[in-house]
C-alpha cells in the first residue's frame, strides 16, 4: 500500500428532480428511479457499455425483493453487465458513505473508477405484513403435513390484516426524527426565526441555481418534472413564520413543515475516478475526495456522557456531525474556518443551527469535544449556497449524492473564477445518531 | 421447610380458577405454609424463549433475558399461593415490588433447579403482604434469585401491625430495599401499547390473571381497563437498558400506579454515579403519573 494513496476524484454527478411524496413519482419505484438517473449519468459522460470498477448505492425505505437495487440497476442500465454493485444502507448518509466506500477503494487503487449514491422512495414505501399473520404464514410454509398446516390455518384471525404501518420513528425511542429534533432544538434555545430564516435561504439559493444554469449537467428530467417540486422561489421567512408548528409541543414548539424536509422521492449519483481514468476518458475532474469521518452518538440513554453539571443530559439523535467535524479538522490540521463552502444537510432548519451552536460554543467544545475553546462560526454566505435539503426535498439515501455533486461543482466553479484552491466541508445527518462528514478540494 | 418436588410445569389457567372458588370459602391457614416448592432439570423452551423476548423487547442471545427466569418460578409461586394452605387469596393480590439477582449469564441451554417459598408475611398499612422468593440453581450453583412482593388488600396477618421483619412465618431478615429515586427529565423512549398486550404477555407468561386480559375481565375485578402486567412492565424497562449491563446485577422495581391498556407511556432512564441505572416508566401525558421506579446495577 502506497504511503500517502492517491485521492479520488469527484468527475460529475446526476439526479432527478426531487418530488414530493405521493406526487410525480407516485408510481415510480426505487428501481426505476436509480436505473433512469444511472442511464442519465451514462448519456452525459459516455459511459455506455463500458465496465466501472463498481457501483455503490442504497435506500432506506426498501422492499425485500429489492435485496440487491443496485446490482439490478445496472443491468437495467446501459453500462456493462459486468459492472459490479453493492447495496449499502446507512439511513440519511447512505449517500455520502457510499461516495466514501467507492473514493477509498479507488484511492487505494482497487478500482479504477465507480458511480455511488442512492435513492428512496416514500410513496412506493414497502408495508409490512401484520406480524402474527407473517409468522404465520411462515410456519404454514415451512409445514409438512396437512394436520400442520390446518392447525397453523386456525391460528389466522381477521385483526391480522391489518398491515404493519411503517413508522417514521427510532425503533429504540419510539419518537419520530422531528420529535427528536424538536427535544435538540429546543435544549439548544434554537429559534423559530433563524430556522425560518434558513429555510427560506435555502429556497432562494436553490431557485437561484437553477435560474443560473447550475443544475444543467447535473440532472436529468423525469416524469415531467425539470426542478425540484418543493421549491418555493418566493418562500420568504416572513410567509414561513405562519405555519404552525408540527413537532414538539406548547409554545416552545419551533419546528414547522416549512423549515422541516418533506418526505420527498428521488435519486442521486455521483462519478468517481483516479485522475488517470479521468484523463484517458477526457473527463474533467471537478474536486477531490479527501477525508471523511462519521460519527456516532447515544441518543438512546445518554446517561453521563457528558460533563456532569452540562445542561444537556443527552446527546440529540441528528448531532453525530458536531462530534466527526473537530475528528476530520484535528487530522488534517485545519480549522472550521479553512474552508470556502459548507454544506450540512438540512433535515430540518434546526439540525443545521444546532451544528453551527455547538461549535461555537466554548464551553461545549472543551467538556465534549475536547478543544481549546470554540471552533468558530460558518458565515451564512458559505453554507448551502446553491439551497439544500428544505428547499430540494430530501429523498434519503439521495441526499448525499445529490450533495457531493453540488459541491464538487461550486468548488470547482470557485476555483475557476477566483484562480485559488478551494476547499468544502460536508456533514449529513442520519437516523440512528450517526453523522458522516467529508472534505473536498478543488485546485485552481 | 417440607419440601414437594413438581415434575412439569402446572398449568395455571386451572389453578387461577380453583383459587377464585377457594377465595370465598372459609377455613383459609393463616401462617404461612412450611413448604418449599422445587423443579429439577427445567429446561428452555427455545421457542418459548423468543416468544417471550419479542413480547417484552429483549434479543434473543446467548444469555437469557435476566427477568426471563422469573416465569419459571412464576408457576411455583402460584402453585404455592392458589393452595389452601396459603393464607392470603390469590386472586386480586397486588405485586408491590420485585428484585431479582442473577449472578451470571444462564445460557438457554443450561438444565435448571428451580425452588419456591414463601416468607415475611406481614402485616402492611393497606393489609398484608408477603414475599414470594424463587431460587434458580444451575449444577448446583446459585445462578439468579427473585422475590416478589405481594400486598393482600385488607388481609390481616400476624404479628407486629407496624409491619417490619418477620415474624415466625420462617422468613429470614431481609433488609427493606429502599425505593430508587425516580429519574426526570426527557424520555428515552416512547412506548405504544396495545390493548391486547395483557393477553400478549399472558401467553408467554402463563399470568391469565383477568385484571390484564379484557376490559371487561379487568373492570370486574375493579379496574377501568385492562392494565399491563408488572413483570412486563418491568421487563421492558430493562430490555432497553439492552447492552448497558453487567453479566451479573440486581434488578429492582416498584411498581406504583397500574398502566392501564391500550396506553402510551415514556421510558425515563438515568445514569448513577455507581455505573447503576434508574428507570422509570411513567404516563405520556401525565408525567407525574408514575407506573414503576426501578434500579439495575451491582
Amino acid at each position: 500500500m502506497p504511503a500517502s494513496p492517491r485521492r479520488a476524484a469527484v468527475i460529475g454527478g446526476n439526479r432527478i428532480p426531487f418530488a414530493r411524496a405521493n406526487r410525480a413519482y407516485a408510481n415510480a419505484t426505487d428501481l426505476d428511479m436509480l436505473t433512469t438517473t444511472l442511464d442519465g449519468l451514462v448519456a452525459r459522460f459516455g459511459l455506455a457499455g463500458e465496465r466501472l470498477g463498481e457501483v455503490v448505492a442504497g435506500a432506506v425505505l426498501k422492499h425485500s425483493r429489492d435485496f440487491n437495487l443496485t446490482r439490478e440497476a445496472v443491468l437495467g442500465s446501459r453500462l456493462a453487465p459486468a459492472t459490479a454493485a453493492y447495496d449499502v444502507q446507512q439511513a440519511c448518509g447512505t449517500g455520502l458513505q457510499a461516495t466514501i466506500a467507492v473514493a477509498n477503494k479507488i484511492a487505494l487503487g482497487q478500482i479504477e473508477s465507480g458511480v455511488a449514491g442512492g435513492v428512496d422512495s416514500a410513496s412506493d414505501a414497502p408495508i409490512a405484513l401484520n406480524d402474527d399473520l407473517r409468522r404465520v404464514l411462515v410456519k404454514l410454509n415451512a409445514a409438512r403435513s396437512t394436520t400442520e398446516r390446518l392447525a397453523l390455518v386456525g391460528q389466522l384471525r381477521p385483526g391480522q390484516i391489518v398491515p404493519e404501518i411503517p413508522r417514521n420513528a427510532e425503533p429504540r425511542t419510539g419518537l419520530s426524527m422531528g420529535e427528536h429534533a424538536a427535544r435538540t432544538a429546543l435544549e439548544w434555545g434554537i429559534g423559530r426565526t433563524e430556522q425560518d430564516e434558513l429555510a427560506a435561504r435555502s429556497h432562494r439559493n436553490l431557485a437561484a441555481a437553477y435560474d443560473r444554469g447550475f443544475f444543467d449537467d447535473l440532472l436529468t428530467p423525469y416524469l415531467g418534472l425539470t426542478r425540484d417540486d418543493n421549491l418555493r422561489p418566493d418562500s420568504s421567512a416572513d410567509k414561513l413564520a405562519t405555519l404552525k408548528p408540527v413537532f414538539g409541543k406548547g409554545p416552545d414548539a419551533t419546528m414547522t413543515a416549512g423549515n422541516s424536509t418533506p418526505l420527498t422521492d428521488g435519486a442521486a449519483l455521483v462519478l468517481l475516478g483516479s485522475d488517470e481514468w479521468a484523463a484517458e476518458h477526457r473527463l474533467p475532474v471537478l474536486a477531490h475526495v479527501v477525508d471523511a469521518e462519521t460519527a456516532a452518538v447515544d441518543y438512546v440513554h445518554g446517561g453521563g456522557a457528558r460533563g456532569a453539571d452540562h445542561r444537556h443530559s443527552t446527546d440529540g439523535l441528528l448531532t453525530a456531525g458536531v462530534f466527526a467535524v473537530p475528528r476530520l479538522l484535528e487530522r488534517h490540521g485545519l480549522s472550521l474556518q479553512d474552508f470556502d463552502l459548507y454544506e450540512i444537510h438540512e433535515a430540518f432548519a434546526s439540525v443545521v443551527q444546532v451544528q453551527r451552536r455547538a461549535w461555537e460554543d466554548a464551553r461545549f467544545c472543551r467538556e465534549r469535544l475536547g478543544r481549546d475553546g470554540a471552533l468558530g462560526a460558518i458565515d451564512d454566505g458559505r453554507l448551502n449556497v446553491a439551497g439544500s435539503s428544505l428547499a430540494a426535498g430530501h429523498p434519503f439515501a439521495a441526499t448525499g449524492g445529490r450533495i457531493v455533486a453540488t459541491l464538487a461543482t461550486l468548488l470547482r466553479e470557485r476555483a475557476d473564477s477566483e484562480k485559488t484552491d478551494q476547499r468544502g466541508l460536508i456533514s449529513i445527518c442520519a437516523a440512528g445518531g450517526q453523522g458522516v462528514v467529508a472534505i473536498l478540494e478543488t485546485k485552481a | 421447610m417440607a419440601v414437594t418436588e413438581l415434575h412439569g410445569a402446572p398449568s395455571l389457567g386451572p389453578l387461577y380458577a380453583s383459587a377464585a372458588v377457594g377465595a370465598v370459602l372459609p377455613g383459609r391457614a393463616t401462617t404461612l405454609p412450611d413448604t418449599e416448592l422445587v423443579r429439577r432439570g427445567v429446561t428452555v423452551d427455545p421457542g418459548h424463549f423468543a416468544d417471550y423476548a419479542r413480547v417484552c423487547g429483549f434479543r434473543v442471545g446467548a444469555a437469557l433475558p435476566v427477568t426471563y427466569p422469573h416465569l419459571l418460578t412464576f408457576g411455583l409461586q402460584v402453585v404455592l399461593m392458589a393452595g389452601r394452605s396459603f393464607p392470603l387469596p390469590l386472586p386480586g393480590l397486588v405485586h408491590l415490588a420485585n428484585r431479582i439477582t442473577v449472578h451470571r449469564a444462564i445460557a438457554p441451554s443450561e438444565n435448571l433447579d428451580v425452588r419456591v417459598w414463601a416468607e415475611r408475611f406481614t402485616a402492611h398499612p393497606k393489609g398484608a403482604r408477603v414475599d414470594l422468593v424463587g431460587e434458580v440453581a444451575a449444577s448446583g450453583e446459585p445462578v439468579w434469585e427473585g422475590r416478589s412482593t405481594y400486598l393482600a388488600r385488607g388481609a390481616s396477618a400476624p404479628g407486629d401491625p407496624g409491619g417490619g421483619s418477620g415474624d415466625g412465618d420462617g422468613g429470614d431478615e431481609v433488609a427493606e430495599p429502599s425505593e430508587p429515586a425516580v429519574p426526570t427529565g426527557p424520555a428515552s423512549a416512547l412506548w405504544r401499547l396495545p390493548g391486547d398486550l395483557g393477553r400478549r404477555y399472558a401467553a408467554v407468561s402463563g399470568d391469565v390473571n383477568p385484571i390484564h386480559l379484557y376490559p371487561l375481565t379487568a373492570k370486574a375485578m375493579g379496574f377501568p381497563r385492562a392494565i399491563a402486567h408488572g413483570m412486563w412492565t418491568a421487563a421492558r424497562a430493562v430490555a432497553a437498558l439492552e447492552g448497558r449491563l453487567p453479566d451479573a446485577f440486581t434488578y429492582d422495581v416498584v411498581f406504583r400506579k397500574p398502566l392501564l391498556l391500550p396506553s402510551t407511556a415514556e421510558l425515563v432512564t438515568a445514569r448513577d454515579d455507581d455505573g447503576g441505572w434508574r428507570v422509570a416508566v411513567r404516563g405520556a401525558r401525565d408525567a407525574e403519573r408514575i407506573h414503576l421506579v426501578g434500579h439495575a446495577g451491582r
